[in-house]
């Protein structure tokens, strides 16, 4: 709420600017901003008008005669269809600046002196909506007489300076002027004072006729009202209309505007009703019931449920109990008599039933962050009171209850050396009480002990906690010194996974892929095309779109998307890994899940060409190379198997392979599927994903140190032609099992299948490398070894050694 | 010619010779030539016996001086004709040394990542321990144990993505410490922990929303815990991330988790507080949220609060990034443009 400085004044003194003031309350209490009205306005003055003749050559405009306080009345050209003789208006004199830099010079209109302008409260920088109804299309005319010449600007509102305050919710006693008051008071220490709103005695009479009925009485606190008689209404006197249009509240009539007016000063909605439409003079706060329907000015009608709280009489809704009037019994220029509600209704069914009809507003905005029920009835005094000073009314009905709460002070008890305690300062119980004094709270002190009584405007506060926020922030935050914890020495870290997983990214990051992070939450295609945990989908209950409804079952979407991104850029070349969750929700639960995983793709060049190096684009070696890499740093004995397979939908099936432990698929490395890249228009694009959760369950091997070894070794070289079907991995775990004690090593150097080769063959190339650590390796025991090996070969494979 | 003019002038001539050598093998030739005992000097010494007796010693000491005279010109033109070679191969090896290098590139860690493990390590070194969350979460430890009930109006503050009416995704990595502090045996000391993590948040994306994105949640629960403590570590976590000269401020702020609740400036690392555009010309940006751990949050993790206190904070990744990186779209980090990401190569 934007707090006016020409209003607070009335109840303390304001001895800084703005903008200082916006400062401090930011330091000590609510985060504002400053806010300076008109300072691209000045040349403005009330002007009479005192003789309106129609412009000779146009059939819309005026020539207006117009007093301004200078000798001469001055010719004015207005175009308004409002514009009449007689009254009192704004003059923009020539010279005068309007917003947006626009400049009042006199000159010829149509051939006639127009001696500056005639300004509508628009053109002076009031919102549209907030102007008067009568006035947004047309000038301004001011409510009474004024004095020809006299600072419009400061007439009409337009030099206050004010300060927004961006409340947070258990703020909301600062939602009026009154309780601004006492948070910039407590700030400067200055007490505010208020005047207590007083009712004429002599007009009082006793309710005969109205009656009110609680039913919703669970959502009703308080319900208090006042009728009052024979009112006149009018438009309301300047005063009040330029303080609502400074708090963003378009001025209606003087009887509105009251209402309006009380709630910006104590916080406390008040509403106005023409008792003369109240059908039996009854009215009813209880549930909607069928067919209710709550009638909007603007025609509209919306459909009340049972869920909404209304004001009823007659069966027909008066409005939505804290968030909207119906258009039903307003107050208009033929209202004689009123009736004036001041209630609290309860703020959870409130925001909902503003939310589900969308009509947030100042009011509901109040009821739902709550209200000062010690002020329910003096705000309705006050609205009464005021009402009456504008419009002498004939009498005023004694306070009628519909239902009332026991307003009574909150009492926290606390203890100054816990109080010091918990803000780590030492404040003595002297300049703790006079804190708590400046709060406007009272206390009572007993030894360490004291008893604070805290009024029913902060009903925000209950425990000490809160006491130590007051306490603390007007003490200043600023003069707090930091220290560090002081108790026992604890030993911080990772938990065991995250350090596995740490290390899984550092290889990754050192084969020189790039770290991403993509969105958890995917499309439909997204988390089916690699569900190759075959998971069921976890799907939100409202997405907002459908691109992120599911919870993904895979990192690898979120990559191809990424690759998809980079090429459609010119970025061709691309290795990216990502390391995150994948959720997985089992049969028959609701909760996934979380499956710690990792993935990469790369796609492009794996080297470049250059002056030195010709290009080399990925293959599934180079992926497996990687993924090899990473594996091996897992530092686990366990056996990595790679696999062939067709099984998953969208990988190449001749180029893909599961990984597996004993058996079980822990990841697959495998080159996208020509169908699934164009679709998704990435280049030749291989991926890996692995289950880091299983690997992390693999035994950690115990490395035992052995010395390097002494002897050499003795390399022979194997080729041999193999069907095409066999893989190399079969040869070589063959060769191992043949190879004796000493085979440490087989390398494979020549992949071949072509010209000079039958089809359906394939030649390849074999190192095989023969180590003894403790002696010298004879050449006899190498050549019994490669003979068996060959042997084996070639009975099991059929193989021809070349 | 007599036997002494013959010896002086082999002299010269192998001298001269041995200078002249443009390549080793004709200075072994000539030391072959000259000194082998075929040579010129060896043959001369031949006439001795013509030489008068007394004569003899001094024709000696003469033709020992040639041969080491010649000897040494073989040995000096050698060492020329090395050194040049090795000038010469040298010069011939020699490189662009501006040609790019043979690359082997290593990957960038996520700039979020990186900005995450910073602070990670800056709280490992002060005895914290990382604690991980669930992505998926109970309504009940994201909202009701961290004193948000059902209809209560914080939970206006963030729109959330419910799996059913009990599971969401997390809004708030707070959620993790309901979940530590029911685990933590506080017989065996205080409770230091950081939890990192993905939230999420029913927003629509743009320029400075996203809907999912990092928080880093931090708890301490230990006897005497105060906002000074509060402070004291806020103030080294800021000067570690953003510079040894900064400062923090705390202004009032409302969390319904923590009471009292503070929202954390640190005086702009860009202009040093005279005000710039980077903090809005205050001198200040908002960094983040903090405040000692509301009693009722306690009590219902089944810590005695009148025995206990606690302080928690929560830091968002981005936000740190973005500041110290001038990052300005969001989405940036999410798009994975690699030449976004590579920018990022070692910064923290
Ligand atoms: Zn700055």
């Amino acid at each position: 709420m934007k707090i006016s400085m020409n209003w607070l004044k009335e109840y303390l003194p304001v001895e800084h600017n703005v903008e200082e003031i916006a400062n401090k309350v930011s330091l000590t209490g609510i985060e504002s901003a400053p806010v300076e009205l008109g300072t691209d306005l000045s040349g403005l003055v009330v002007g009479h008008i005192i003789d309106v003749k129609p412009h000779p050559d146009s059939d819309h405009l005026n020539l207006c005669q117009v007093e301004i306080g200078e000798k001469e009345p001055v010719q004015i050209v207005c175009g308004a269809s409002n514009v009449a003789n007689g009254q009192y208006v704004i003059v923009a004199k020539n010279g005068a600046n309007l917003p947006a830099g626009k400049v009042i010079k006199s000159g010829e209109i149509r051939g006639q002196l127009s001696n500056g302008m005639i300004c509508g409260l628009d053109e002076l920088g009031v919102k549209e909506k907030f102007v008067p109804k009568e006035f947004q299309k047309g000038i301004y005319v001011f409510p009474a007489e004024e004095q020809p010449g006299a600072d419009a600007k400061e007439l009409l509102g337009l030099n206050d300076t004010m300060v927004d305050m961006d409340i947070t919710p258990n703020r909301a006693d600062t939602l009026g002027m009154r309780g601004a008051a006492w948070e910039i008071g407590a700030t400067y220490d200055h007490k505010p004072s208020f005047t207590k709103p007083e009712i004429a005695e002599s007009k009082v009479v006793k309710n005969n006729d109205v009656k009110i009925n609680i039913k919703a009485k669970d959502l009703v606190t308080d319900y208090l009202v006042r009728t009052m008689s024979n009112v006149t209404v009018t438009e309301s006197p300047l005063w009040i209309q330029r303080r609502l249009w400074n708090q963003d509240i378009q001025p209606v009539n003087n009887i509105v505007d009251a209402a309006n007016y009380v709630m910006i000063e104590f916080g406390e909605p008040i509403q106005v009703y023409d008792l003369d439409k109240l059908t039996d003079k009854e009215i009813t706060v209880e549930m909607a019931a069928e067919g209710h329907k709550l009638e909007l000015n603007d025609g509209n009608k919306k459909d009340l449920s049972h869920d909404d709280l209304v004001i009823t009489s007659g069966g027909q809704a008066l409005g939505l109990a804290g968030v909207q009037k119906s258009s039903v019994a307003e107050v208009t220029s033929d209202t004689k008599n009123i009736l004036v509600e001041s209630a609290v209704f309860d703020g959870t069914s409130v925001r909902k039933a503003a939310q589900r009809h969308d009509l947030r507003g100042n009011v509901s905005n109040r009821f739902e962050k709550g209200v000062d029920n010690g002020a329910v009835s003096e705000s309705l005094t006050r609205a009464v009171q005021l009402i009456d000073s504008i419009t002498n009314v004939e009498s005023i009905s004694q306070e009628i209850v519909g239902v009332q709460t026991k307003a009574e002070p909150i009492i926290i008890d606390g203890k100054i050396s816990h109080i010091n305690s918990l803000m780590g300062i030492e404040l003595s119980p002297e300049e703790m009480l006079k804190i708590i004094d400046r709060l406007g709270f009272t206390a009572e002190r007993n030894g360490d002990e004291i008893s604070v009584s805290i009024p029913t405007r902060r009903w925000d506060m209950t425990i000490e906690a809160d006491l130590i926020e007051e306490i603390i922030r007007i003490f200043g935050y600023d003069n707090l010194k930091g220290t560090l914890p002081s108790g026992h020495e604890t030993r911080g870290g990772y938990t065991p996974i995250r350090e596995f997983i740490n290390k899984l990214t550092s290889v990754l990051l050192s084969e020189g892929m790039d770290e991403t992070i993509n969105f958890a939450l995917i499309n439909k295609h997204e988390v089916e095309d690699f569900n190759t945990i075959h998971t069921n989908l976890t799907r939100l209950l409202h997405p907002m779109t459908e691109d992120h409804e599911y919870l993904r079952t895979s990192l690898v979407p979120g990559l191809i998307k990424d690759i998809a991104y980079n090429q459609a850029r010119g970025n061709d070349n691309i290795s990216i890994f990502e390391q995150g969750r994948i959720f997985d929700r089992k049969e028959g639960t609701d909760r996934p899940e979380e499956l710690e995983y990792i993935a990469g793709a790369v796609s492009g060049n794996v080297l470049e060409d250059s002056w030195n190096t010709t290009s080399k684009t990925v293959d599934f070696y180079d992926v497996k190379g990687i993924v090899e890499e990473m594996l091996m740093f897992t530092n686990s004995d366990a056996e990595f198997e790679y696999s062939a397979t067709d099984q998953i939908p969208n990988l190449h099936p001749g180029q893909t392979a599961n990984i597996s432990v004993d058996g079980d698929v822990i990841g697959y490395i495998g080159k996208l599927h020509p169908n699934y890249q164009s679709d998704h228009n990435v280049a030749d694009t291989y991926v890996f994903e692995i289950n880091v959760d299983k690997l992390f369950e693999l035994s950690r091997k115990q490395v035992q140190a052995k010395s390097a070894p002494k002897y050499p070794s003795i390399t022979r070289d194997l080729a041999i032609l193999v069907g095409k079907n066999i893989s190399s991995g079969q040869i070589v775990k063959d060769i191992f099992e043949n190879g004796g004690d000493y085979l440490i090593d087989v390398n494979i150097f020549d992949v071949y299948q072509g010209s000079n080769i039958e089809s359906g063959f394939k030649s390849l190339g074999y190192h095989l490398i023969f180590q003894n650590a403790n002696d010298t390796l004879t050449d006899e025991t190498v050549e019994k070894s490669f003979t068996n090996i060959k042997n084996s070969l070639v009975s099991k494979f059929n193989v021809e050694v070349r | 010619m007599s036997l002494n003019d013959k010896l002086k002038k082999l002299r010269e001539s192998g001298i001269d010779d041995a200078k002249r050598a443009e390549h080793l093998q004709e200075l072994n030739d000539l030391r072959v030539n000259l000194l082998g005992k075929k040579g010129p000097i060896t043959q001369a010494l031949r006439g001795m016996k013509d030489v008068p007796k007394e004569e003899r010693p001094e024709i000696g000491t003469l033709a020992n001086n040639v041969k080491k005279e010649i000897q040494e010109a073989i040995e000096a033109r050698m060492n020329d004709l090395n050194k040049r070679m090795v000038e010469q191969k040298l010069q011939e090896e020699t490189v662009d040394v501006t040609l790019p290098a043979q690359s082997h590139e290593l990957g960038t860690k996520h700039i979020l990542n990186q900005t995450v493990e910073d602070i990670e390590q800056f709280f490992i070194g002060l005895g914290y321990e990382v604690a991980p969350g669930y992505e998926v979460e109970e309504d009940h430890y994201n909202f009701e144990r961290l004193n948000i009930p059902k209809d209560h109006p914080a939970r206006d503050m963030q729109d959330t993505f419910y799996l059913t009416n009990e599971l969401l995704m997390r809004t708030q990595t707070s959620a993790q410490e309901g979940r530590d502090m029911e685990a933590h045996d506080f017989s065996k000391g205080p409770l230091k922990m950081i939890s990192p993590g993905v939230v999420y948040r029913r927003d629509d994306d743009d320029a400075t929303h996203s809907h999912q994105f990092h928080q880093l949640e931090g708890l301490v629960v230990d006897k005497n815990i105060s906002m000074a403590d509060l402070k004291g570590t806020l103030e080294a976590l800021c000067r570690h991330v953003f510079g040894a000269e900064r400062e923090i401020r705390f202004r009032p702020s409302f969390f319904p988790f923590t009471e009292p609740s503070v929202e954390v400036d640190v005086s702009c690392f860009n202009c040093g507080g005279k005000g710039c555009r980077i903090c809005k010309y205050t001198g200040w940006i908002e960094v983040l949220g903090a405040g000692l751990t509301h009693p009722n949050v306690l009590e219902m993790s089944g810590i005695d609060h009148t025995v206990y206190s606690a302080f928690a904070f929560g830091l968002g990744p981005e936000r740190f990034a973005m500041l110290k990186y001038g990052v300005t779209d969001i989405r940036d980090f999410y798009t994975n443009d690699v030449r976004f990401l590579e920018q990022f190569k070692g910064v923290n």
